[in-house]
């Protein structure tokens, strides 16, 4: 694994690149193609949405550039590193140590505390006990949860979660945050707190987001809109609000 | 934070947590139970067995064993005999000279084992003198007197103070003929002892068999059966300087060794029945907890745990689980094996095996090492090794696929 070099991450420069990427599943006779010959290059600092209708392909792209699943064909490379080159267990390491997660639900390790699920990502890291909780309290912190540190996911509300989800995905400074429906489950007040959250991190520290939604709100936040259709890019838009607005 | 986590795991169902723990802990304690009073009615058996006449191991020469030849002696077996009252596990040593004989009675004559025996010393290794229930055993000082198996004196038609006559071959080839009193009369409950045999003073045996001071055996027993068994290689090493050998208790009643162990290979069977139900019940229930969390597995995988690591950890569950169920089914059962230890169990009139051997009418479990340990080490060992069965499906596991499932 390389080293996490600030020279590579400086703004404007592709952490993510997709060439030629597809994703086929064939269903018995019926072929399905989830991703179709896509490039995408996002750049460092980006704060991007990948909508599109359901089915068009978002998880699929975002699974795929995560190192979650591999192309039928094409290429990705995140942060210099060749995806297809690596094993499953090489993956898991990129995974850990480049890719922060969002999922819709189910983010969370139900029998740890908010502070202990941030800790156990800095574990698995390798990180010492003493550092890991210094780390783990300040990113609690950085979203707003200072105090919940001891509460378990389900004696937070579901804008709490997904918030100890950001801050965890977050604690290992990885090259890009992928965000996945991260709203589809909260209210629209927890859903406004948590992309103005994600928003204020990413103009604070410079980490790369790609949230995949078909919230509007989500989209209207974005400096850039990537939209997709049967697993192609038909608009990859950067401007603000008001051009999207429409 | 694995332990924790595996910990934390274990308690997220705990009703079922609990009926893990109940199962793997009556399983564990009826095995530690059931392996106590086993091995605690065998060593009954053995010790109840040997101790009325054979004694828990003996020094004989060479070939003794499967032809026990007067001529085949011991020399100066006083001497030997307090050599092995030294030697670390044995307490008591008992010099014998052995032939088979008729004994007559007028007209009515029968075959038997005459034993000469040095009474002192006989007392302390046998307890066939305890079972005389007509006149006496034999004391010191005592020339030409017998003692019989209530049996052969029944069958020879003698009362106490009768003339018994013997008739055998002395150790230079002569005839043995020796006129002898009846002072006592034994009933062991052994068919063999009271139908065969007759116990006679050594000196007198050693006179009228023309066989000087030598004997042929030297009887043994310690505190235990198994602190003579433990005994052994010392013995060896003293019979060995002797041109001797020395024979185990297994040597000495094979027809006992064998029943035993063929009841303990029969009683196996319901031992590992009862583990192999305990692994699958267990094995059910983790497989049941794996597919409920297949999802949770996959986003851990998603966030960099790798696959290994999150099979180590539910392993670890695993082993948590039998080590609080085991532990606690040895609590439960290593504590009535020693309630009952103390108390006893009544048991009536025994049949077949049991009875052949003479076993009292209450039983006493011993509780051991081997008895508290096996059968949960067992357990443990089973349930972890079958563990690794869903390992296998959680390495193969794909994040995606995992986070997908319902
Ligand atoms: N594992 C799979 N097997 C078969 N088809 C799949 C699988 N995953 C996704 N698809 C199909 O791929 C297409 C894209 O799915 P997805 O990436 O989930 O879209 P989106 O996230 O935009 O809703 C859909 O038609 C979906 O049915
Ligand atoms: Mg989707």
């Amino acid at each position: 694994m390389q080293p996490d070099t600030s020279e590579s991450r400086a703004p404007g420069r592709a952490i993510v690149a997709c060439r030629g990427l597809s994703k086929i599943y064939t269903d018995g006779a019926v072929e399905v193609r989830a991703v179709d010959g896509l490039d995408l290059d996002i750049a460092a600092g980006d704060f991007a949405t990948l909508s599109g209708p359901s089915g068009s392909g978002k998880t699929t792209l975002q699974n795929m550039i995560g190192g979650l699943d591999r192309p039928t064909s094409g290429s990705v490379t995140v942060d210099g590193e060749d995806l297809s080159s690596l094993n499953t267990a090489h993956l898991a390491e990129l995974r850990l140590h480049k890719i922060g997660f969002v999922f819709q639900a189910y983010n969370l390790i139900p029998v740890l505390s908010a502070l202990e699920n941030i800790e156990f990502v800095l574990q698995l890291l390798g990180v010492g006990a003493k550092e890991r909780r210094a780390r783990a309290a300040s990113a609690l912190a950085d979203v707003g949860l200072a105090g919940m540190e001891g509460r378990r996911p389900s004696h937070l509300s579901g804008g709490q979660q997904q918030r100890v989800a950001v801050a965890r995905a977050l604690v290992a400074r990885p090259a890009i945050v992928l965000a996945d429906e991260p709203t589809a489950n909260l209210d629209s007040k927890s859903a406004d707190d948590l992309i103005s959250l994600m928003a204020e991190l990413n103009a604070r520290s410079g980490t790369t987001f790609l949230i995949g939604t078909h919230d509007a709100r989500v989209i209207a936040r974005a400096r850039r809109h990537i939209e997709m259709v049967d697993g192609k890019v038909t608009a990859d838009t950067t401007g603000d609000l008001a051009d999207v607005a429409q | 934070m694995l332990f924790e986590m595996a910990w934390r795991n274990l308690w997220r169902q705990p009703m079922r947590t609990a009926l893990s723990l109940l199962t793997m802990a009556l399983a564990a304690a009826l095995l530690v139970f059931m392996l106590s009073f086993q091995l605690g009615v065998y060593d009954t058996m053995k010790s109840n067995a040997l101790r009325i006449f054979d004694g828990f191991a003996r020094i004989q020469p060479p070939g003794y064993a499967d032809d026990p030849d007067i001529r085949k002696t011991i020399a100066d077996p006083e001497a030997l005999a307090a050599k092995a009252e030294q030697v670390k596990g044995v307490t008591a040593a008992a010099p014998r000279a052995t032939s088979y004989v008729i004994l007559a009675n007028g007209e009515r004559s029968y075959g038997a084992a005459i034993v000469g025996v040095s009474p002192t010393r006989e007392r302390r290794v046998s307890t066939l003198a305890t079972t005389v229930h007509e006149g006496r055993y034999l004391k010191p000082g005592d020339s030409d007197a017998v003692v019989l198996g209530d049996a052969l004196a029944r069958n020879l038609k003698l009362k106490l103070g009768d003339k018994v006559t013997l008739l055998g071959s002395a150790l230079d080839g002569t005839i043995a003929a020796d006129s002898l009193t009846l002072v006592g009369i034994f009933h062991t409950g052994i068919g063999d002892l009271d139908r065969q045999v007759a116990e006679m003073p050594l000196g007198r045996f050693q006179q009228s068999f023309a066989m000087g001071d030598t004997a042929n055996t030297i009887a043994l027993v310690g505190p235990s059966l198994s602190a003579v068994n433990a005994a052994l290689p010392r013995l060896d090493r003293l019979a060995t300087a002797n041109n001797l050998v020395v024979e185990d208790w297994g040597g000495l009643q094979p027809g006992l060794k064998q029943a035993i162990t063929l009841d303990f290979s029969t009683s196996m069977l319901w031992y590992v029945s009862l583990v192999v139900v305990v692994v699958f019940i267990i094995l059910n229930t983790l497989l049941m907890s794996v597919l409920e969390r297949t999802r949770e597995f996959g986003m851990l995988m998603a966030i960099g745990m790798r696959a290994p690591l999150v099979g180590r950890m539910l392993w670890l569950e695993l082993i948590l689980l039998a080590l609080i169920g085991t532990v606690a089914g040895v609590i439960l059962g290593g504590g009535l094996a020693l309630w009952y230890g103390h108390a006893g169990i009544a048991v009536g009139a025994f049949e077949g095996l049991m009875a052949q051997w003479g076993l009292p009418g209450r039983l006493y479990p011993t509780l051991s090492a081997t008895s508290a340990l096996v059968g949960p080490a067992v357990i443990v060992v089973s349930v972890a090794v079958a563990g690794l069965i869903p390992m296998r499906r959680i390495r193969r596991l794909e994040p995606v696929k995992a986070m997908r499932a319902a």
